[in-house]
């Protein structure tokens, strides 16, 4: 018994944690390419306004990072936390 | 002197004085020193983290950024704010689960105390002697152009302030100078941020096209700039922000004074947010300062320039929207930052010295905990002479490299030896402390001969090292000849080290086995 839920909870924690890791460091990664080789893409305005697609971009970052911790604060308290109590 | 500037700072130096009275009262033993007795709440830790963050070089100096380049401010506030997922998802539950004081806790739980606790005291003092000098050179200079005071005095009142607090108010006093801080510099740029934003009836739109109208670049402040000409240097600055932040010794302080992992996490979640909302301010800011003080001549030499320099754009926006009494607030409150973050790093580096190399190093058998504290507070007051020495010396150099190279260092030689300790099984003292060696010297003289050193301080005409940022290649060394010296050891003590593995990765995970914060 101890043994199954000690796997189920390292199981439980790789499918939390590598596909936020994998989204914060696609979308941090792709932000830093685009200033290196596309900087006239994310200078262009979008429609009619001053803002840039890469001020837009920065900001959905910023929102985007503080997110993913509340996703993992939420998914641990509510699934892993259960797990713990147990073993 | 502004007179409203200096009152209100004495008051906050009156209220962190008694603060420290009531903290030095609380400190009995160790834990209570280095940990605040692990008694520090999710939500207060969360504000002391950010407040860590939110430094007055952070503060002014990335809305100085803004003011002068526009778009580019934004690039580094986040890569800042990205270190911060990282050190939630990988770093700060098996971090608490681990350790006790330091990240050399953590590092040397099944691999040999002594060189290992060397190389992470090491690595830790580097980061934090460099950071101490960044911030003290910078807290001269601003504290000379706000309260008109000699630059040598500026920097004695910080060093002597600071010794205070961390001596008798230990991690007490420092967490809770760094708490009010950081409420009073989130509600000064909230505060700045809403005036500014008033004026334009909160329309984002006209406040944008108002600053592209008034600054000398125009469009291309909202678009990309100077800061990353090619890919290389773009991933390499990229890799430190966003593998340094989990490498500083400071932060990871700070996930020892929560009571389990549970607060540990907390305390990121709501450290990202104060960060991310604050780096959010200061693009407000920047922009607030291109508009209302780049068109104002009171704030503006004779050749057009601001006065001061750039990082004294959130000074004059603050006097542009609310006339003294803002300036003196914010005034107050940047040296009040100031103040609060040498606190952390000197805490950080005395518990290095006391904890690391005193009591494992050089006397190993030592389970005197007052003599432990007495070496801790010692170390505070050695090291905050020395922050005041250095202060002092490098007046008049050019310490823009400082901070990068402290998290050049702490991304290529922290975070691995870190990283591996609590993941990788194979992992041994040798491949730790070899690899981190050659992870160290590489970082170091790869610095030494960019740009930012060979060109800028020591004036040679090229640079050896072509990129300004070494972190893609230092880290990648780093990791390369820790894991190949690692897999190479095939001594008994490596035999004994692997066995370890599974026991503290059941610990870093579940946190059986911890000393609980115990309530007074």
């Amino acid at each position: 018994m101890f043994m199954k839920d000690y796997e189920k909870l390292i199981n439980l924690k790789k499918i939390i944690i590598y596909p936020l890791l994998f989204i914060i460091i696609c979308s941090y990664f792709s932000f830093i390419l685009l200033i290196a080789y596309y900087p006239n893409w994310l200078s262009q305005k979008i429609f009619d306004s001053s803002i840039s697609y890469g001020i837009a971009y920065g900001f959905f970052l910023i929102f985007l990072i503080f997110f993913v911790t509340l996703v993992y604060v939420y998914l641990s308290n509510k699934l892993i936390e259960p797990i713990l109590k147990r073993i | 002197m502004n007179i409203i500037a200096v009152s209100m700072f004495c008051c906050f130096v009156l209220l962190t004085l008694y603060i420290t009275y009531w903290a030095a009262k609380q400190i009995r033993n160790r834990d209570s020193f280095y940990t605040a007795g692990g008694n520090i709440t999710g939500f207060q830790n969360g504000l002391a983290i950010s407040g860590d963050f939110m430094s007055a070089a952070s503060f002014l100096g990335i809305s100085g950024l803004v003011f002068a380049s526009g778009f580019d401010g934004l690039i580094y506030s986040i890569g800042f704010l990205v270190g911060w997922p990282i050190v939630l998802l990988i770093i700060a539950e098996p971090l608490r689960n681990l350790g006790k004081y330091t990240f050399a806790d953590v590092a040397s739980y099944r691999l040999k105390q002594k060189p290992i606790r060397i190389l992470s005291a090491f690595g830790s003092l580097a980061t934090v002697i460099l950071y101490l000098i960044a911030q003290m050179v910078g807290a001269g200079k601003l504290i000379q152009i706000l309260f008109n005071l000699p630059y040598h005095v500026a920097v004695y009142i910080v060093g002597l302030l600071m010794i205070l607090y961390v001596t008798f108010g230990g991690m007490i006093a420092t967490t809770w100078v760094q708490i009010i801080k950081a409420i009073l510099l989130l509600f000064g740029a909230t505060l700045i941020s809403v005036l500014v934003m008033w004026k334009f009836n909160f329309n984002l739109n006209t406040f944008f096209d108002t600053a592209i109208n008034y600054h000398r670049l125009s469009e291309q402040i909202i678009a990309p700039g100077a800061l990353i000409k090619d890919p290389i240097s773009a991933i390499s600055l990229g890799l430190a922000l966003m593998f340094g932040t989990a490498g500083l010794p400071h932060i990871l302080m700070r996930f020892f004074t929560v009571k389990d992992s549970i607060q540990a996490r907390r305390s990121v979640a709501f450290a990202t947010g104060f960060i991310g909302y604050f780096y959010i301010l200061t693009f407000f800011i920047g922009f607030g300062a291109i508009i209302l003080v780049s068109t104002n001549p009171v704030y503006l030499n004779s050749d057009g320039d601001l006065l001061g320099n750039n990082n004294m754009a959130a000074i004059h926006l603050a006097h542009a929207v609310g006339g003294d009494v803002l300036l003196g607030f914010i005034s107050a409150v940047a040296f009040a930052t100031i103040l609060a973050v040498v606190s952390g790093l000197t805490l950080a580096g005395a518990s290095a010295i006391s904890h690391d190399i005193f009591s494992n190093v050089i006397q190993p058998n030592n389970k005197d905990e007052k003599k432990e504290l007495n070496v801790s507070r010692i170390a505070t007051v050695f090291l905050g002479v020395i922050a005041i020495g250095l202060g002092i010396i490098f007046e008049n150099q050019n310490i823009a490299f400082m901070v990068g190279l402290a998290f050049a260092i702490a991304a290529s030689t922290n975070f691995p030896i870190i990283f591996l300790s609590m993941y990788w099984k194979n992992l041994t003292t040798h491949g730790a402390f070899y690899g981190g060696i050659i992870g160290l010297v590489t970082t170091i003289t790869l610095v030494i001969l960019s740009p930012v050193v060979w060109v800028d301080l020591f004036q040679f005409p090229t640079a050896i090292f072509p990129y300004k940022y070494p972190a893609l290649f230092s880290m990648s060394t780093t990791f390369i000849f820790v894991i190949l010296i690692s897999l190479a050891d095939k001594s008994p003590q490596a035999k004994k080290e692997r066995a370890k593995f599974n026991d503290q990765f059941y610990r870093s995970i579940s946190g059986k086995g911890i000393e609980q914060g115990k309530g007074h």
